[in-house]
């Protein structure tokens, strides 16, 4: 049985491991479990359903590889996989009620100009230098929670997981213009957040 | 159109904007407007700086020992 190397693409080891090569499925887990898991948490409501959606993502990944053809990136194809199995966590789960961050959209005068002062409004781009780390992780963590479930996944998957608009709507399956639209609003949302955090009327 | 743009108009289109998907008319409008509008400069830069503030802050790392009851789950279901 062919080791893995190193520089071997995923889908080479993903089309061996379909076949049954397990050190290839190894290598993938390898590759992939630490975005996995970093993906789970950040559409998670705790750690324990991160472990969960973990462990439940390589699975049906294992049973689904025959299935994989290939027709997009196995990264792609994978995190949708992990995706759909955090929304199928929530859905299962009754949502805590969360205060709204509707208060720190932008505030605007009469005439549509920005309400708040230039210094005032550059505020929430400081908020890692201001805040300590440990503070900022625990509220950064509350400020996901508090952002309506359609936003949150759209904000993840492109900002936090860097996937390209057209990978975020392949994976959520919803267009490249809800897509923006859903990310515009969430990073309004914690840019006013984050303003807020370090004191600032956003 | 687009002569006077507002700063809750740039808001608006921000997005779009930063993307690249808005019609040629519509982006000029946008910069003509923030580069002299020293609020939407401001407003601009905190918004762009978001995302970078999220995604260090909600960086979650994968413990060993997680790690390894992964590798157990799996195999006991292989």
């Amino acid at each position: 049985m062919t080791v893995p190397a190193a520089d071997e693409g995923d889908e080479a080891l993903a089309a061996r491991a379909a076949a049954g090569a397990e050190p290839a499925f190894e290598e993938l887990v390898a590759r992939y479990q630490a975005r996995v898991y970093r993906l789970a948490c950040r559409l998670s409501a705790d750690e324990g359903e991160a472990k969960d959606v973990l462990q439940e993502t390589f699975l049906a990944a294992y049973r689904g590889l025959p299935a994989f053809r290939g027709d997009s990136r196995f990264s792609t194809w994978l995190y949708r996989i992990a995706t759909n199995a955090a929304l199928m966590h929530r859905r299962a789960r009754t949502r805590r009620p969360t205060e709204s961050l509707e208060a720190f959209l932008p505030r605007f005068d009469a005439g549509g100009v920005h309400a708040a002062e230039p210094a005032d409004l550059l505020a929430a781009s400081r908020a890692d230098e201001i805040l300590d780390r440990k503070l900022l992780a625990e509220k950064a963590r509350a400020g996901l929670d508090r952002l309506p479930d359609i936003y949150r996944d759209a904000f993840v998957l492109r900002d936090l997981e860097e996937l390209t608009t057209a990978e975020v709507a392949e994976t959520l399956g919803i267009d490249a213009a809800a897509v923006r639209q859903r990310v515009h609003r969430a990073r309004l949302m914690l840019r006013g957040y984050l303003s807020d955090l370090v004191g600032v009327k956003p | 159109m687009n002569a006077g743009l507002a700063c809750v108009d740039g808001v608006e289109i921000l997005m779009d904007y930063l993307e690249g998907t808005l019609p040629k008319a519509d982006r000029e409008a946008v910069e003509a407007h923030v580069s002299g509008c020293p609020r939407c400069v401001a407003f601009v830069e905190s918004y762009r700086q978001t995302p970078r503030i999220l995604r260090a802050a909600t960086a979650a790392t994968l413990p060993e020992d997680l790690a390894q009851s992964l590798r157990r789950f799996l195999a006991s279901r292989r």
